[in-house]
């Protein structure tokens, strides 16, 4: 579907962050997925084909990027998408690369997850634009998100360096009125000129920094008039609420709440880095109480005190109220969480009122039935998700070495093993492929006494993301280290995202990788097992590896269930039921083994008849169960043309 | 105090280190697990109360209400258990030769059990290298290929509780005291069980002052011989003084002042040296080569006896006064050791909580 340009349509954030980087020609565009990011890429694959914009997933963050420059390189516009830890991985190059003079147009879009729904930090990705000294732009609607991804292209071409885009997730998945633009040129036919500047050569380092922060103030100067940034209120008012992004829109909506309109104005910024001094002195010069509004970091804050302190005589005297002396805080405190209309709304409350507001409380029938509506359930791995017998299996045979092994993991739907639904098996995750490198440490420390077993899982995107220099510093070193890698086929976690492990049948003819000739390649034991088929031959393996030295690497590999249940013909899925006769239930012997340890959603316990019951609606047919039941009660039955 | 589940299990015996891994809690349900001399519970269980814990040895073991329902008679602390006989046993001539410990008696019992049909299967340990293996048999020639002592605790009866899942309705089975107990209490079944028939037909007990940690005895043999080379154990009567390992043809002799750390903290706790609980019960007999003690506590240990020995699988002599008295006298101290352990760990008779072992306080009493 190519949206009618020229119209308004309802757009999510990252959909109209995509549609803006089409309407900026774009002729490339990559990222690594990660929520709250993946939608941009996700989008743009649809218009890829109508709008001849070349659209992959690459296998990291970094590679994405240096990818995306080679089109800057050659004149042409390309974007990057990614997470606020993507950034982190991507930061090597983004930083030396903005010393370079890029003939085309680059645009890095980084959202952040504050208060996280699914990442292992809260980080504020805007520190990066400031350390490669980038122009970074905060939208605060989708209508900004989208023209704001547009302009970037545009300055980040004019400029020669990367812009940075920053959204956090209430934008990129909130909705709102998009109204579209033209989509521009790609630009003439790419090529690469030999005698474009040098950079990255030491001694050409500090010719081209200082180039930088000259063309930094040439930006500040263009954001000085920029339209992103604007005042709202009355003149001559003394209090002033500075926002950047969405944090503007609950600034506006909370001065209009408490009925401020005629006492406070609102000076909104987008465009954060490099700060507008002027437009920043003009208004704060007039104020004398400040009130930041951002999120998460106090980045503004912080820029706008050195701008004041820079020009004291301008500034005069001020009251500053943020992040720093702990006035604007969520629940959390300040700086932590995600910034809302609440968070506003008391700050803005407490200056004028010492009594804190207190928002209108919901109804209790209201609630009641808000309640009621819920469905109590655990944070869960789903019906016939592999997972569920890779850490069964993990967990088993490292209980049954019985020397206080544990697991190190990272990022991607296994991470929940470190809650009930795998067992509290993981007990470090940090970032993309940490527990491996941090096997190769767990190894060195038996030099010192230390001697657990130690398991480090990965999944199969994260293999090929992070992993493959931890196996490759693990083999090198001689290490004795376990690598469980969790194959299920697709990046499942951000939404089945195809990665170099997905067969070629998924992923439209990319060249599937396999993660045990890589390991062999790099001189590792490896062998692949699928631990939903044989539970037991897993735990054998882990506990074949954990007890003999060397560095050993276990595919455990079974596609993602709701991925491939979704595309499989449900007819064909194996049928699975109880013996309600032979079924132990909950006496001596069981005590409802299958339903209560496995908490697989498709597993009931019906305390009525004392039996489990499997929902054949929500089963997969996996057979896991099968495999555990210590009466032999649960029956699995073919379909007699489908296997699973 | 009664029968409470696997929590109180866990916290009690194998967090407290007196499992001794024999294996009557493992293969009854998913949840125990028994993994190179080690018993664990894999997945918690919150039953209020399970067989795991009536069955285990370790834990509020009722030597009063035993010896009530298998001997008909309050539990006096006798020096070795309540008994018929005791006499001097070998293998008689119908049972082909192995490397028996003694004088194969047991062995011989056991084949002759199932070849006369008393049994239908036996629960016996074999070795793997220097692990313990519990396994089924059936037929004699399996019953030769366990013979000798494997100086280890061992799991034997999670062979036992697979052998009654498996169908078994008359088995036999050799156990150590510790292994015999947790039979004995098998036998009590569970009160929410009504269906409940005793699988066990035939108990052989072996006489044991102590048993090795498996896990630690392979980590010391594994530095000192090539543990796949094990074929066999010996510990020759005093003042030898050493644990003699067979590797084939050759053998190791290593001193049992480095050995004795190996045996787990448990078997201290243990009151019993002669298996009293079971039908039969067998030992070395100290100064003669190639014979062993038996003692008869039962008549379907006695009708066994008497019939392996018109078979010619056993021959029987009498026993010499003076060696029934010094076995007694090991018997006593045993015991004497044991509840003195016991009262001082308040491991006995303890009114709030779980107890080891619970007999009446004046035997306590007496022995302490
Ligand atoms: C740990 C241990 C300690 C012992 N301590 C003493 C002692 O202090 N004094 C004494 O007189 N006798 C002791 N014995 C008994 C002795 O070693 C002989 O087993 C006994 O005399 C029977 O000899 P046999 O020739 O009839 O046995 P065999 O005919 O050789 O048969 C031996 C039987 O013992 C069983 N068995 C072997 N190892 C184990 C084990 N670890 N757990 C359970 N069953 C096993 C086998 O299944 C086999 O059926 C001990 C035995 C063990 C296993
Ligand atoms: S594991 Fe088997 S016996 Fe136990 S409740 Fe489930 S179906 Fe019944
Ligand atoms: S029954 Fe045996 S194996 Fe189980 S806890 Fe008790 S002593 Fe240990």
């Amino acid at each position: 579907m190519t949206p009618n340009p020229l119209k308004r349509v309802l757009m999510l954030g990252n959909e109209a962050i995509a549609r803006g980087a089409l309407e900026g020609g774009i002729s490339y565009a990559t990222g690594y997925p990660g929520n709250p990011s993946s939608e941009i890429l996700e989008t743009l694959f649809k218009w890829s084909d109508a709008h001849d914009v070349a659209v992959e997933w690459s296998v990291n963050e970094i590679v994405a990027l240096e990818a995306a420059a080679a089109f800057a390189f050659s004149g042409r516009r390309a974007v990057v998408t990614m997470k606020q830890n993507g950034l982190n991985v991507a930061a090597d190059f983004l930083t030396t690369v903005s010393l370079d003079e890029l003939p085309g147009g680059l645009l890095v879009v980084v959202c952040d997850d504050p208060g996280p729904l699914t990442s292992s930090n809260e980080q504020d990705s805007r520190h990066f634009a400031r350390i490669a000294q980038i122009p970074l732009l905060e939208p605060s609607t989708p209508q900004e998100a989208k023209d704001m991804a547009v302009y970037g292209l545009e300055i980040s071409q004019r400029f020669g360096l990367p812009c940075m885009l920053r959204a956090v997730s209430r934008l990129s998945h909130g909705r709102g009125p998009v109204s579209l633009g033209p989509v521009a040129s790609k630009g003439p036919q790419p090529r690469f000129d030999r005698d474009r500047p040098k950079v990255g050569l030491p001694f050409l380092v500090t010719r081209n920094h200082a180039r930088l922060l000259r063309l930094r103030e040439e930006i500040r100067a263009e954001f000085e008039a920029s339209p992103w940034n604007g005042y709202t209120g009355p003149e001559g008012v003394s209090t002033l609420v500075v926002a950047s992004g969405l944090s503007a829109t609950y600034g506006l909506e909370a001065i209009q709440t408490l009925d401020l309109g005629d006492r406070v104005g609102l000076l909104k910024l987008g465009t954060t880095w490099p700060l507008p001094r002027e437009r920043i002195l003009e208004r704060v010069g007039r104020a004398d109480t400040v009130c930041f509004l951002e999120e998460v970091d106090p980045f503004v804050e912080e820029g706008v005190k050195v701008v004041c302190a820079e020009n004291g005589d301008r500034a005069g005297r001020i009251r500053f109220l943020g992040k720093n002396d702990g006035f604007v805080a969520g629940p959390d405190g300040p700086g932590v969480g995600e910034m809302n209309t609440d968070t506003a709304l008391s700050a803005l409350g407490r200056l004028f009122d010492p009594a804190p507001v207190q928002g209108e409380p919901l109804p209790e029938d209201l609630l009641a039935r808000a309640r009621d509506l819920l469905v109590p359930r655990e944070l869960s791995f789903c019906q016939g998700c592999p997972h569920r017998a890779s850490f069964y299996a993990l967990k088993t045979a490292l209980e049954l070495d019985g020397r206080d092994g544990f697991l190190v993991g990272d990022i991607g739907c296994y991470g929940m093993a470190a809650g009930t639904t795998g067992f509290q098996q993981i007990k470090a995750l940090h970032c993309m492929g940490s527990g491996m490198g941090n096997a190769c440490g767990f190894s060195r420390l038996k030099e010192f006494g230390f001697d657990q077993p130690v398991v480090a899982v990965a999944g199969d995107s994260t293999f090929f993301h992070a992993g493959l220099p931890a196996l490759a510093n693990a083999v090198h070193h001689n290490a004795d280290a376990v690598f469980v890698i969790l194959d299920n086929a697709v990046t499942a976690m951000t939404g089945f995202q195809v990665n170099p492990a997905t067969p070629a049948a998924v992923s439209h003819g990319k060249r599937e990788l396999r993660i045990e000739n890589a390991a062999r390649g790099l001189g590792a034991e490896a062998v692949v097992l699928d631990p939903v088929a044989d539970v037991n031959a897993a735990v054998e393996a882990v506990l074949q590896a954990v007890e003999t030295g060397g560095v050993h690497v276990l595919v455990f590999r079974h596609g993602c269930a709701t991925f491939f249940q979704k595309r499989a013909d449900r007819s064909a899925r194996p049928r699975v039921w109880v013996d309600a006769e032979t079924c132990l239930g909950d006496q001596c012997g069981c005590n409802r083994f299958c339903s209560r340890i496995l908490s697989c959603p498709a597993i009931l316990f019906d305390p009525e008849t004392g039996v489990a019951r499997i929902d054949e609606q929500v089963c997969t047919g996996c057979g896991l169960c099968v495999q555990v039941c210590p009466r032999e009660a649960i029956l699995l039955e073919r379909s007699e043309d489908g296997n699973p | 105090m009664g029968i409470k589940g696997s929590r109180e299990l866990v916290q009690n015996v194998l967090q407290a280190g007196m499992c001794i891994g024999c294996g009557a809690c493992v293969e009854l349900c998913p949840y125990f697990r028994h993994y190179k001399g080690r018993t664990l519970q894999v997945f918690p269980c919150d039953l209020e109360s399970g067989r795991c814990f009536a069955f285990c040895p370790k834990i509020e073991v009722d030597l009063d209400a035993l010896s009530r329902r298998l001997r008909g008679c309050a539990y006096e602390g006798l020096d070795l258990g309540v008994y018929r006989s005791i006499r001097a046993a070998r293998a008689g001539a119908a049972l082909p030769k192995a490397s028996f410990q003694g004088g194969g008696t047991v062995s011989a019992l056991m084949a002759f059990a199932l070849g006369s049909g008393v049994t239908d299967a036996a629960v016996l340990t074999d070795r793997e290298g220097a692990w313990p293996l519990p396994r089924i048999v059936t037929d004699a020639q399996d019953v030769l290929a366990c013979a000798s002592s494997k100086f280890t605790a061992a799991p034997t009866l999670q062979a036992l509780n697979r052998a009654v899942r498996l169908g078994h309705q008359r088995l036999g089975m050799v156990g150590t005291p510790c292994q015999v107990t947790a039979a004995a209490q098998m036998k009590g079944g569970l009160a929410s069980q009504e269906d409940f028939r005793d699988p066990v037909a035939l108990t052989v007990g072996l006489f044991c002052n102590w048993a090795l940690d498996p896990r630690a005895l392979n980590a010391f043999l594994g530095e000192r011989v090539d543990l796949d080379r094990v074929t066999g154990m010996d510990i020759p009567p005093p003042p030898a003084e050493v644990l003699v390992v067979r590797l084939g043809e050759e053998s190791r002799e290593i001193s049992l002042q480095e050995v004795r750390p190996l045996i787990p903290e448990t078997c201290r706790l243990c009151p019993d040296l002669t298996s009293e609980w079971a039908d039969l019960s067998v030992g070395m007999f100290e100064g003669r080569p190639g014979w062993n003690t038996l003692i008869v506590r039962t008549d379907r240990g006695g009708d066994l006896v008497r019939a392996a020995e018109e078979a010619g699988y056993l021959e029987l002599e009498p026993m010499p006064e003076e060696n029934t008295a010094h076995l007694a006298e090991a018997g006593r101290t045993k015991k004497e050791r044991a509840f003195r352990t016991a009262l001082r760990e308040n491991a006995v008779n303890r009114e709030n909580g779980c107890s080891v072992l619970r007999l009446p306080a004046e035997v306590v009493d007496r022995l302490t």
